[in-house]
C-alpha cells in the first residue's frame, strides 16, 4: 500500500489525539481522587475538570480540523 | 461477493449520505430538521411556562422546570457564581436547543442538525460574540483587552502570555465548533457504519449461515454504541452550556 499524503494526514490525526487523550484521562484521575477525599467539593472539582478538559481537547481539535483543510 | 468488501463500498456511499442535500428550494435537510428542533424547543418551553405553578402539578412541566433548575445550579452557579442570574436565559435556550438536538438526531430517519459544521458554527459564534461583549460591558473596551492576561505578571512577560491567552481565547470559538460537530457526526457515522454491517451481514447469511451468527455480533456492538450515543448526547449539550458559561465568568471576572 502506498504512503500517499492522504494518508499522513489520518495518521497525523491519530497522532495528535494521543496526548490529549493521555492528558484527559489523567485530569479525570485527578477529579475522582479529590471527589473522593472531599465530596462537598465536587462542583467546583467538576467545573475544573470540565475546563482543563476542554484545553487538552482543542489539540485533538485542531488536529482533526488539520486533516480536513491540509 | 464477499460481506466485508461491500461493506468497504457502502461505508463512501454512506459518507455521501451525510453530505448536505437540498430537500425543497434553497433548504437543506440540516436546516430543515434545525428549524424542527426550534419548534420542538418552543414549543416544550411555551407549553410548559403557560402551566406554571408553585408546586409542578404534571410530569411534563416538572421535568422541564427539572431541566431548567439543572441549568440555574449546575451552571449558572457553580461555574459563573456572583451575578449568574442575567446569564441563566442564554445559557438556558443553548442548552435546550443543543440537547433537543441531539436526541432527535437519535431517532432513525432523522438528522441531527449539529451534525453539520454550519450550525455549529453559528452555535460558537454566537456564544463567542456574547461572551466578548460580556466582558467588555464588565470591562470596558480597553480594560477588557487588557484583562485578557492575568494581573500579576512581571512587566516583561506580560505582551507573551496576553499573546498566548489571546491565542486561546480566539481557539475557543473553533474549539466550541468542532467539538460539538465532531462528537455528534462521528458518533452517527459509527452508528450507520454497524447498522449496514448488520444488514449486510444478514442478507450474506442465505449464502453462509456463519454470517448470520456474526451478524448478531455486529447488532450487539450497535446496541451498546447507542446507548453510548444517548449519553454523548447528553454530555456534549452539557459540555458546551459549561463551557460557555465557565468563557462568561472568565470574561467578566476581575481579575
Amino acid at each position: 500500500m502506498e504512503l500517499t499524503f492522504e494518508a499522513l494526514k489520518l495518521v497525523g490525526y491519530g497522532l495528535a489525539t494521543l496526548g490529549p487523550g493521555l492528558g484527559i484521562g489523567i485530569a479525570c484521575y485527578g477529579c475522582c481522587m479529590g471527589t473522593a477525599r472531599q465530596p462537598e467539593l465536587q462542583g467546583r472539582l467538576f467545573t475544573n475538570f470540565i475546563i482543563g478538559a476542554a484545553l487538552a481537547e482543542a489539540l485533538a481539535l485542531i488536529g482533526f480540523v488539520l486533516a480536513f483543510i491540509l | 461477493m464477499n460481506p466485508l468488501e461491500e461493506l468497504a463500498n457502502g461505508v463512501s456511499h454512506l459518507q455521501h449520505s451525510f453530505d448536505s442535500a437540498f430537500v425543497f428550494g434553497p433548504v437543506t435537510q440540516y436546516v430543515f430538521w434545525m428549524v424542527i428542533c426550534l419548534a420542538i424547543t418552543l414549543i416544550v418551553v411555551l407549553v410548559a411556562g403557560r402551566k406554571l405553578t408553585l408546586v409542578p402539578k404534571s410530569k411534563f412541566v416538572h421535568m422541564v422546570e427539572y431541566g431548567y433548575d439543572f441549568v440555574r445550579k449546575d451552571m449558572g452557579e457553580n461555574a459563573i457564581g456572583h451575578g449568574y442570574k442575567k446569564h441563566v436565559p442564554f445559557l438556558a435556550t443553548l442548552f435546550f436547543f443543543i440537547l433537543i438536538s441531539n436526541f432527535v438526531g437519535l431517532i432513525p430517519g432523522c438528522k441531527t442538525p449539529t451534525g453539520t459544521i454550519s450550525v455549529t458554527w453559528a452555535l460558537a459564534l454566537i456564544s463567542f460574540v456574547y461572551f466578548n461583549w460580556q466582558g467588555i460591558k464588565a470591562h470596558g473596551g480597553w480594560g477588557y483587552i487588557k484583562s485578557i492576561a492575568p494581573s500579576g505578571l512581571p512587566k516583561p512577560m506580560v505582551p507573551v502570555i496576553w499573546f498566548f491567552e489571546f491565542i486561546s481565547l480566539v481557539l475557543r470559538a473553533l474549539t466550541l465548533a468542532v467539538r460539538l460537530y465532531g462528537n455528534m457526526f462521528a458518533g452517527h457515522m459509527v452508528l450507520a457504519i454497524f447498522a449496514a454491517a448488520t444488514s449486510i451481514f444478514i442478507s450474506a447469511a442465505a449464502s453462509n449461515i456463519v454470517f448470520g451468527a456474526v451478524s448478531i455480533g455486529w447488532f450487539a456492538l450497535l446496541f451498546i454504541m447507542y446507548a453510548l450515543e444517548t449519553l454523548v448526547a447528553f454530555l456534549q449539550a452539557y459540555v458546551f452550556t459549561i463551557l460557555s458559561a465557565v468563557y462568561i465568568s472568565l470574561a467578566t471576572s476581575e481579575h
